[in-house]
């Protein structure tokens, strides 16, 4: 995996918000079909670097490239670079006047061009994957947290993206959900998809990671596998805080 | 590093505060005795007691007063049908961030709030007829329109920040642009949000024409006053026109609480 070229690659990477570093100085790489795992303290800057990767939020020194084209680029062909990266939310943003099927084929057909019922029919094996093909006619008010956030997965992966940022998935979702949810990320994980993921579930990371990143006040700071994080973190934050979470 | 569950914005249903116009019926509301049953049916009764009681006087008022009826409702119809459109555009501007633009827009929203309407109607009627000689009807529906895009545009803007920022977010991140965005996105779901006070602005514009009797334009109250100068039955006309008025704006805000019933289908059941 190693030989291979980062398909996302951060260097050097800051961001402000006024005075303060949301990210400082971070660098990251993320190798076609790894899962990275960020955790971190609330407000470290774990969505932001998600989102800086995507330019949902643009930073303000250093260098993003995904898949070999500059993020940050002026020019960037910044909705081509995005249709690679499927994203998923905490609060899921579903599109509440549509239909969960027309919530996944809109994308596909207005920006693919894909004829309506190629990707109705893509849009149903999306959904039989996720395990909510009977919901596809309805609203997406008329689903529990769980159902929706498992469209909401199914919508991003119906732009076939080439990576899928996760930023806390399962935060908005009582416990009895979060397990529905969880299980649509790791057979995700096993076929081979290519994962950025913020979460608090340490049975996942544990389960999933490739490789585990822990960030604090804006900066990285410590990086290893599952294995290295629950058994000899080496930061004393990062030690401190595996104990509270753990 | 508390991660209590937070609401689900999207489930949270935003409301915009009506403040003139018409009140709109609530469409849940199933009880047949309503403000508004009321005050159509007394409306109507009223209209059809004193035809019946006092047909001399009233019945050539009720006979005469359809023609001018027909011009309100086409001034108002046109002046909607423009102010919507011209509404959407002043509120995209006002939330532009390309300064140019969005100053422009404000401004104008600026100018024509400070400015009655009453004055704007002589200003635009005479400084038109003046320069380009159209029909008093159209001037009528170019000040109306003028007026009313910029309340208009106050209550698009308003809606469309309503919408949750996720929304975009989730939008941008499938890699659909700005415009895209807008039109998929957040303005079908903005204007159901707006659809009330839309309705509010459209009923209130409806009123307003009346004040386009004072140009030379055959509207309701214009062609009463012209019967209420010849047969000295202002009483009676007025009575008349206010029922006329009445009945119309009831009808109208019934309307727009249809609509805003059919398109709250996606809402929690
Ligand atoms: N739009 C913004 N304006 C100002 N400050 C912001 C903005 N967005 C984030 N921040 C700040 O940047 C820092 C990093 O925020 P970020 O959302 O990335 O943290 P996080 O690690 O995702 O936290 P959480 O676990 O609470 O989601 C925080 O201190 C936050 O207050
Ligand atoms: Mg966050």
């Amino acid at each position: 995996m190693t030989v291979a070229k980062p398909i996302i690659s951060m260097r050097g990477v800051s961001k402000f918000f006024g005075q303060m570093a949301a990210l400082n100085n971070v660098s990251l790489d993320v190798y076609p079909g790894e899962k990275v795992v960020i955790i971190g303290p609330s407000g470290s800057g774990k969505s932001t670097l998600l989102r800086s990767i995507n330019r949902l939020e643009s930073v303000d020194y250093g260098s993003i490239f995904v898949d070999g084209y500059d993020v940050r680029a002026e020019n960037a062909k910044i909705n081509a670079i995005r249709e690679e990266l499927g994203m998923v939310f905490q609060s899921f943003n579903l599109f509440p006047h549509m239909t969960v099927l027309r919530n996944l084929t809109l994308a596909p057909v207005k920006l693919r061009k894909t004829p309506k019922a190629e990707a109705d029919a893509q849009a149903m094996k999306l959904l039989s994957k996720v395990d909510i093909r009977d919901k596809a006619h309805m609203y997406p008010a008329m689903l529990s947290g769980g159902q929706q956030q498992r469209v909401a997965i199914a919508r991003a992966l119906a732009m076939n993206p080439k990576i899928m940022l996760f930023d806390e998935p399962t935060s908005a979702l009582d416990p009895e959900t979060t397990g529905e949810v969880l299980d649509v990320m790791v057979t995700l994980a096993k076929e081979g998809m290519t994962m950025v993921v913020v979460t608090h579930e340490m049975g996942f990371a544990r389960e999933v990671a490739d490789r585990m990143v822990f960030m604090d006040q804006g900066e990285i700071l410590e990086e290893g596998t599952p294995g290295h994080f629950f058994t000899s973190p080496q930061h004393p934050r990062l030690k401190k805080f595996m104990q509270q979470i753990l | 590093m508390d991660n209590a569950a937070m609401p689900d914005p999207e489930n949270v249903p935003v409301r915009i505060e009506v403040t003139d116009g018409a009140s709109i019926p609530d469409p849940k509301d199933p009880r047949i005795i309503t403000a508004w049953s009321i005050s159509l049916f007394g409306a109507i009764l009223t209209l059809v007691l004193l035809c019946f009681c006092i047909p001399d006087r009233y019945v050539p008022i009720v006979k005469k007063l359809p023609e001018g009826i027909w011009i309100t409702f086409q001034v108002t119809v046109f002046s909607i049908i423009f102010t919507i459109p011209l509404g959407c555009m002043v509120g995209l501007g006002r939330l532009s961030r390309f300064r140019p633009l969005n100053l422009l827009v404000s401004t104008y929203v600026e100018v024509i709030r400070g400015i009655p309407l009453l004055v704007q109607l002589f200003y635009i009627y005479y400084g038109m007829s003046k320069l380009l000689n159209v029909p008093a009807k159209v001037a009528a529906v170019v000040s109306l329109t003028f007026c009313y895009g910029a309340y208009m545009g106050e209550v698009f803007r308003a809606g469309i920040s309503a919408i949750p920022k996720g929304q975009t977010e989730a939008a941008r991140s499938l890699g659909f642009n700005r415009v895209q965005t807008m039109w998929y996105i957040i303005l079908p779901q903005a204007w159901r949000t707006i659809l009330p006070p839309v309705g509010n602005e459209c009923i209130a514009l409806l009123k307003d024409t009346s004040l386009i009797s004072i140009l030379a334009v055959p509207d309701l109250l214009r062609v009463a006053r012209e019967h209420a100068s010849t047969s000295f039955h202002y009483f009676e006309t007025y009575t008349v026109v206010a029922i006329f008025f009445l009945i119309i704006t009831l009808i109208l805000s019934k309307c727009v609480s249809i609509m805003e019933l059919r398109l709250s289908h996606y809402d929690r059941r």
